[in-house]
């Protein structure tokens, strides 16, 4: 019954998928900044554009790990920098309450991030993602959510 | 109670000679004693229909989402819960309060009719007397403080993050997905649900565990800011689930994180993920 079975388990070439939304005006900017000075961070984390961190629906999220993500990462610009002027707060909001609530539903809080990296911020962007990457490494894989997890081996519960 | 009954049958006659409302949404007595359901009486004449006793559990407000202009006013029976619902609608600019006419009676709370025991949901009720209404039969009750009203949700949290899991994972494998929960939720209003949405991709229509478990914090997450603790999905829930154990962990991180809140209490607070203050906590530095 347990899902952190499979720990013992674990490939030892595994990476992590690591999905980071990325806020258009700020973090995406941070990450290319990062390109630009070429700044090595780790190659599993996948960058989706986004217009804004406010556009990063919490089902988003969900469906990022139903569909294989081992971590999620949501960063946004710094709170009062927002393109959109109050996007960020409202991100805030709603993702203090959906850590606590993923955690509640049992995801280990470390898989599921919230940051605000500034454009300018190239180095915390390589930091941050390092730092998630090493955490979720650690962790092993997520299988918590994860409709592979049903498909392989759920077929009991019908 | 059954002098409340009365006033009821006679507060409708009045109501439905006058022309003052087309039809009230009330209770109606069951096939069996320890049963009612909700009826709509148009005709003075069946205003005998209506019932109130101590199986009246049903939330009301909700059968107004089936009539969004009405002609003339829509009278509800409003217990603590329903005026909330009522105020939730409001609210949420699904229901005009003057297109409502609010017949309030406090209420001591309700039997679950298997049991015979108090209700769960009137267990746990924090607002018998209603919050809003018209008229008021008979006289306010006196309120219960709800100290442990974060109690479940405390022991559940006192768990190992594996332990939880494992817990709903338990309880979204029972979820049959007939939608209940959503059916009969006043938070729940949104014309098309995202459940019903094809071709978008929020959700799979698969009853597996994967889906259930999207379903289910979703649900939770999308009435978070605005339940008004009725406790009626727990109710209906055919199999029993747990949910209001969800919906409560969502109303405590609101109330540990952004200040005491009770959505539904009147319509000009803002729910906690509809509006943000700049001096929020921080914690994604």
């Amino acid at each position: 019954m347990s899902v952190d079975v499979e720990k013992k388990n674990v490939d030892p070439n595994w990476e992590p998928k690591i999905l980071s939304f990325s806020c258009n005006w700020c973090t995406y900017a941070g990450a290319d900044l990062a390109g630009l000075n070429r700044m090595k961070y780790p190659e599993n984390v996948r960058v989706i554009r986004v217009p804004c961190s406010g556009r990063v629906n919490p089902q988003f999220v969900l469906r990022a790990f139903q569909k294989g993500s081992d971590g999620v990462l949501v960063c946004g610009c710094h709170p009062g920098d927002c393109h959109y002027v109050t996007g960020n707060y409202f991100t805030r909001r709603r993702f203090l309450l959906m850590q606590r609530f993923l955690e509640y539903n049992g995801i280990d809080p470390r898989r599921f991030q919230a940051r605000w990296i500034s454009g300018a911020e190239a180095g915390k962007f390589r930091d941050t993602v390092t730092k998630v990457s090493n955490d979720i490494k650690a962790l092993g894989p997520n299988k918590k959510f994860q409709e592979s997890w049903y498909k392989e081996r759920g077929e009991s519960n019908e | 109670m059954s002098d409340i009954q009365q006033e009821l049958r006679k507060t409708a006659r009045e109501l439905l000679e006058s022309g003052e409302v087309g039809y009230i949404i009330g209770w109606g007595k069951g096939r069996f004693a320890n049963q009612t359901h909700p009826i709509f009486v148009k005709d003075p004449a069946k205003v005998d229909e209506l019932v109130w006793d101590d199986y009246c559990l049903s939330t009301l407000a909700k059968y107004t989402q089936d009539d969004k202009y009405p002609e003339k006013k829509i009278g509800i029976c409003v217990r603590g819960c329903d005026s909330r619902a009522v105020n939730r609608l409001i609210q949420d600019h699904q229901l005009k309060r003057e297109d409502v006419y609010l017949i309030g009676i406090p209420c001591s709370g309700k039997l679950d009719p298997e049991t015979n025991e108090p209700a769960k949901k009137c267990v746990e009720c924090a607002h018998r007397n209603p919050v809003v209404y018209d008229v008021l039969l008979g006289s306010p009750v006196e309120e219960v403080p709800q100290p442990e009203r974060f109690k479940e949700v405390e022991e559940l949290e006192a768990m190992t993050p594996d332990e939880r899991y494992n817990y709903w994972a338990d309880v979204y494998d029972k979820c049959i997905r007939c939608y209940a929960c959503r059916n009969v939720c006043p938070a729940c209003n949104c014309r098309e649900c995202y459940t019903d949405q094809y071709r978008v991709g929020w959700q799979g229509k698969q009853n597996n565990r994967a889906e259930n478990q999207i379903f289910g914090i979703t649900r939770a997450y999308h009435v978070g800011d605005r339940c008004i603790e009725c406790g009626e999905c727990q109710r209906v829930c055919p199999m029993g689930l747990p949910l209001m154990k969800l919906n409560r962990k969502m109303l405590k991180d609101i109330n540990n994180l952004f200040g005491a809140y009770e959505a539904g209490l009147d319509t000009e607070t803002k729910p906690a993920l509809g509006h943000y203050e700049t001096n929020d906590v921080e914690e994604f530095m």
